[in-house]
C-alpha cells in the first residue's frame, strides 16, 4: 500500500461530499482564521506593551482599534479555529476512519456544514473591509453592543452561520457513529476520539441553539428597535449574559473533549500502552463533564450581581466539574504509566499539553470559589487562566493533532527538526506571555485595558508578554511553513509510523481515497484500537 | 448494525454543487440582505442581494432534492433517526425565546401586558390551531395514501395540506396587518417584541415546513418520490404543530 498519485482537479475539491476532503477544508479555514486572529493577538500585545497609545497618533482612534482587535482575536480564534478545528477538521477526517465508515451518513449536509462555516469565516472577514468593524468582543453584550456604531450584524451572523454549521455537524456525526461503526464494533471499542468527538456534539447540539436565539434578539433589539435587553421597556439585560454562557460555557467543553481525545489518541500510541481506566474516562469523566456542564454558566456573572444562594450554588457545581475532569486526567496520565514512550513531536506536543492542562486546570479552582473571585474577576489572570486551558492547550492539541495524522492526511513526513525548533518556540512563547499576566492580575491589572496609565508598574510585564508573543509568531510561522512545504515536497511517509494499532492507520492507505477502504471493514468482539500486547 | 455494505471499492470521488450554491444563495439572501436593508439602508444592494441569493437558494435546493431522489445513499433509510436530533436543536431555540418571554413576563408582574398593547383577537388562535391540527391530519391521509402506492390520491392530500398551511399563514399575516394598522409594532414594548419574535419565528418554520412539502411535490408530478423524505416532511410537520400549541397558549392566553 502506498500514496497513489492523483490529478489535482478543483471541481472535485470545492463540490466535494467526501468527509477527509471536507476535513482538509475544515483545516484550511480555521488555520486561516487562527493566523488572522493570531495577528490581532500580536497587535493587541504592542497596544499594551506601553502605557498610553502604541500603535495609533491618539487615544480615540488606539480605543476603537484595539476593540476591533479585540473582538475578532477572539471571535474568529474561539468560533473560528478553535471549534470547527476540533470538531470540523478533526473529527470531519478522522471519525469516520476511526469506525471504519465508508463516509458519514448525510455527505451532502457535511458539505453544507464546511462552506456555512467557510460563509461565517468569510463574514467574519469581511469586518476588515467595511468602514464599521464590529468591536464588541466576541461575547456582544448588551447594552455596549445595542449602542456602538460598528456592525453588530455582522457578529450575529457570523455566529448563525457558523452555529448552524456546528448542529447540521452535531447530528451528522452522532447519526454516523450510532449506525455506521464496523460490524462487531461495540461501544466499549470506540476510540477516545470518537467518544470525546460524540460527547462534544451533544453538547453542540443541544446549546448551540440557545446561544442562536440569543444573538437574534440582539440583531432584533439593535436594528428592529425590539426590547428584549433594554430594561427600561420591560427587558432584562442580564439575561443576554445568561443565554449567552449558558452556550459559551458548555463550549468550552466543546474545545476541550475532542482536544483531550486527540491526546488520548496521541498518547495510547507514543506509549503503546492501552487506556488507562477507559470505561471510567469514558463514562464517568466525557459523560460527566456533558452532564455538569450545562448547570455552570452562571459563574460567568459572579460579579454581575445575583443572590448569594446562587452564587454558592454555583461555586459547588463549578468545583464539581473538577471530579470528571480529574478522571479524564488520572487516565490521561495513567496511560503513560511504564509505557515505552518515544518523544516524536506530536508527543512532545501531547506532553506540552498535559503540562498546559494542568496550569490551565488549577488556576480554574480559586476562579470558582466565590470569595477570591470577587477579587480576580476581570482581571488579567482570568485572562491567562482561559487562555491557558481552553486557547493554548487545545491549540496545542489541534498541532499535535497535524502533526500526528500528517503523514495520513499527505502521504508525506513532516520536516523533524524544523517542527521542533517551532515546538519550543510555541512552548517558551506561550508561558513566557501568559505567567506574567497571572502574577499583575493578582496585583490587579484589568483585563481588557489598552491604556493602563494609572498602573505605571505593570508596564515592564506588557513588555515580557510581547516578547512571549513574538516567540510564538515565528514558532508558528516555521510550524504553518513546515505543514504547506512539507505536504508539498516532504518525503514519502511510510505507511504506519507510529505503529498505531488504530482502524485509520491499519486498514487505510496514505492517504486514503475514496471510499476510504479497499474492502469493508470488520471487527471482532475482542479488537481494541489500542491493542498494544498488555 | 451497518449495512453499508458496498462490496466495490468506490473509485471516484463524490461531489454535488447542491450544498455550495444553497450556502452562498443563503448567504446572500440573509446576512447580506439584512444588512444592506437595516444596516446600511440601501435598497439598489438590498435587491441586488436578494436578486443574486433567490435564484441560488432556488437552484441548490432543486438540485439537491432531485439528487437525494434519484441517487442511492451510502446508508439508505437513515434520515427518519437523524431527523429527531435536529429536532432536539430545534427545540431549544424555541426554548431559548420561550425562557425570555417568561422572564419578562414574570418579572412585569400585574402590569402585563404592558400599555399600549390592543386587545387581541383571541377567536383568531383557535381557528388557527384548527388549520394546523387538520392540516396534519390531512398529510396523514396523504401518507396513507403514499403508502397504498396511490400516487395521485396522495398528491391531492399533499395540496389540501399546503394549502391550509398557506391559509394558517395568510391568518398570521392578516393579524399583523391588523395589529400594525393599529400602530402596534415590533418595537411599541416589551410584548409587542416577543409576540411578533416568537409568532413569527414559528411562522418561520410553517415556511419551512411547507417548503419540504413543495420539494416533495413538484417531483411527485413527474412520479418520482422518497418515502424518507415523505415521512421526514411529516415529522417536520407535525412538530410544527406541537409547537404551535405552546405559542398560542403561552403567548395568547397566558
Amino acid at each position: 500500500m502506498s500514496a497513489h498519485p492523483e490529478k489535482f482537479k478543483l471541481s472535485e475539491w470545492i463540490f466535494t461530499t467526501d468527509h477527509k476532503r471536507i476535513g482538509i477544508m475544515y483545516l484550511i479555514g480555521s488555520i486561516a482564521a487562527f493566523c488572522v486572529a493570531g495577528l490581532m493577538a500580536i497587535l493587541i500585545r504592542i497596544e499594551q506593551s506601553s502605557l498610553g497609545p502604541t500603535l495609533a497618533s491618539d487615544a480615540i482612534t488606539a480605543g476603537d482599534q484595539y476593540n476591533q482587535w479585540l473582538y475578532f482575536h477572539g471571535a474568529a480564534m474561539i468560533l473560528g479555529f478553535l471549534i470547527p478545528g476540533l470538531t470540523g477538521f478533526a473529527a470531519n477526517y478522522f471519525l469516520p476512519l476511526m469506525i471504519g465508515a465508508r463516509d458519514v451518513a448525510f455527505p451532502r449536509i457535511n458539505a453544507l456544514s464546511v462552506w456555512l462555516f467557510l460563509s461565517g469565516i468569510f463574514v467574519a472577514l469581511l469586518g476588515f473591509v467595511i468602514p464599521d468593524a464590529p468591536d464588541i468582543m466576541w461575547t456582544g453584550y448588551p447594552p455596549y453592543s445595542l449602542l456602538t456604531g460598528g456592525n453588530t450584524a455582522f457578529y450575529v451572523f457570523t455566529v448563525h452561520l457558523l452555529g448552524f454549521a456546528s448542529i447540521l455537524g452535531a447530528v451528522n456525526f452522532l447519526v454516523t457513529v450510532i449506525y455506521m461503526r464496523a460490524p462487531g464494533m461495540g461501544w466499549n471499542q470506540l476510540s477516545m476520539f470518537v467518544w470525546s468527538t460524540v460527547t462534544a456534539f451533544v453538547i453542540q447540539l443541544v446549546f448551540v441553539p440557545v446561544l442562536a436565539a440569543a444573538v437574534t434578539m440582539l440583531l432584533f433589539d439593535k436594528y428592529l428597535g425590539t426590547h428584549f435587553f433594554d430594561p427600561s421597556a420591560g427587558g432584562d439585560v442580564l439575561l443576554y449574559q445568561n443565554l449567552f454562557w449558558f452556550y459559551s460555557h458548555p463550549a468550552v467543553y466543546v474545545i476541550l473533549l475532542p482536544a483531550l481525545g486527540i491526546l488520548y489518541e496521541i498518547v495510547a500510541t507514543f506509549s503503546k500502552n492501552p487506556i488507562f481506566n477507559y470505561k471510567a474516562a469514558v463514562y464517568g469523566g466525557m459523560w460527566g463533564v456533558v452532564l455538569i456542564s450545562g448547570e455552570v454558566w452562571v459563574h460567568h456573572l459572579y460579579v454581575s450581581g445575583m443572590p448569594n444562594w446562587i452564587r454558592i450554588g454555583q461555586m459547588i457545581s463549578t468545583l464539581l466539574i473538577s471530579l470528571p475532569v480529574g478522571l479524564l486526567a488520572v487516565s490521561l496520565f495513567g496511560t503513560l504509566y511504564r509505557g515505552a514512550i518515544t518523544f516524536e513531536l506530536p508527543m512532545k506536543y501531547a506532553i506540552s499539553c498535559l503540562f498546559l492542562f494542568l496550569v490551565g486546570g488549577l488556576t480554574g479552582i480559586p476562579l470558582a470559589l466565590t470569595a477570591l473571585t470577587l477579587h480576580l474577576s476581570e482581571t488579567s489572570f482570568v485572562h491567562a487562566h482561559f487562555h491557558y486551558i481552553m486557547g493554548i492547550f487545545a491549540a496545542f492539541s489541534v498541532f499535535a493533532g497535524v502533526y500526528y495524522w500528517f503523514p495520513k492526511m499527505t502521504g508525506k513526513m513532516y520536516d523533524e527538526k524544523l517542527g521542533t525548533i517551532g515546538f519550543w518556540l510555541n512552548f517558551i512563547g506561550v508561558n513566557l506571555t501568559f505567567i506574567p499576566l497571572f502574577k499583575i492580575g493578582v496585583e490587579g491589572m484589568p483585563r481588557r485595558y489598552w491604556n493602563y496609565e494609572m498602573f505605571p508598574q505593570f508596564e515592564i510585564w506588557h513588555m515580557v508578554a510581547l516578547f512571549g508573543a513574538l516567540f510564538i509568531l515565528s514558532g508558528m510561522s516555521l510550524t504553518i511553513f513546515n505543514w504547506v512545504y512539507s505536504a508539498w515536497k516532504g518525503e514519502i511517509s511510510i505507511d504506519n509510523p507510529w505503529r498505531s494499532k488504530s482502524l485509520e492507520w491499519t486498514h487505510t492507505v496514505n492517504p486514503p481515497g475514496p471510499g476510504n477502504f479497499l474492502k469493508d471493514v470488520e471487527v471482532s468482539s475482542d479488537w481494541t484500537p489500542y491493542d498494544y500486547g498488555k | 448494525m451497518s449495512d453499508s455494505s458496498t462490496t466495490e471499492h468506490a473509485h471516484h470521488w463524490e461531489v454535488s454543487w447542491a450544498p455550495m450554491v444553497v450556502t452562498i444563495g443563503i448567504l446572500f439572501l440573509l446576512p447580506f440582505t439584512f444588512s444592506a436593508h437595516f444596516v446600511y439602508d440601501d435598497p439598489l444592494l438590498t435587491t441586488i442581494f436578494a436578486g443574486i441569493g433567490t435564484p441560488l437558494t432556488l437552484a441548490g435546493i432543486a438540485k439537491w432534492v432531485d439528487e437525494g431522489i434519484t441517487q442511492k445513499p451510502l446508508l439508505e433509510g437513515v434520515s427518519p433517526s437523524g431527523l429527531p436530533y435536529f429536532i432536539i436543536s430545534e427545540v431549544f431555540i424555541f426554548l431559548g425565546f420561550f425562557v425570555t418571554y417568561w422572564t419578562m413576563r414574570l418579572s412585569a408582574g400585574d402590569a402585563w401586558p404592558p400599555e399600549g398593547t390592543p386587545a387581541l383577537n383571541l377567536l383568531l388562535p383557535v381557528v388557527m390551531t384548527v388549520i394546523l391540527v387538520s392540516s396534519s391530519w390531512t398529510y396523514h391521509i396523504a401518507e396513507e395514501k403514499y403508502e397504498k402506492g396511490d400516487l395521485s390520491e396522495f398528491r391531492k392530500w399533499l395540496m389540501i395540506t399546503i394549502g391550509l398551511g398557506t391559509l394558517f399563514l395568510g391568518c398570521t399575516f392578516y393579524e399583523y396587518n391588523h395589529l400594525m394598522h393599529l400602530g402596534f409594532v415590533p418595537s411599541s414594548n416589551a410584548f409587542s417584541t416577543i409576540f411578533y419574535t416568537i409568532t413569527g419565528f414559528h411562522a418561520s418554520h410553517v415556511i419551512i415546513g411547507l417548503g419540504v412539502f413543495i420539494a416533495i411535490l413538484i417531483p411527485a408530478f413527474r412520479g418520482k418520490t422518497n418515502k424518507y423524505l415523505v415521512f421526514c416532511g411529516g415529522v417536520y410537520w407535525h412538530f410544527v404543530d406541537v409547537i404551535w400549541f405552546f405559542v398560542a397558549s403561552q403567548v395568547y392566553y397566558w
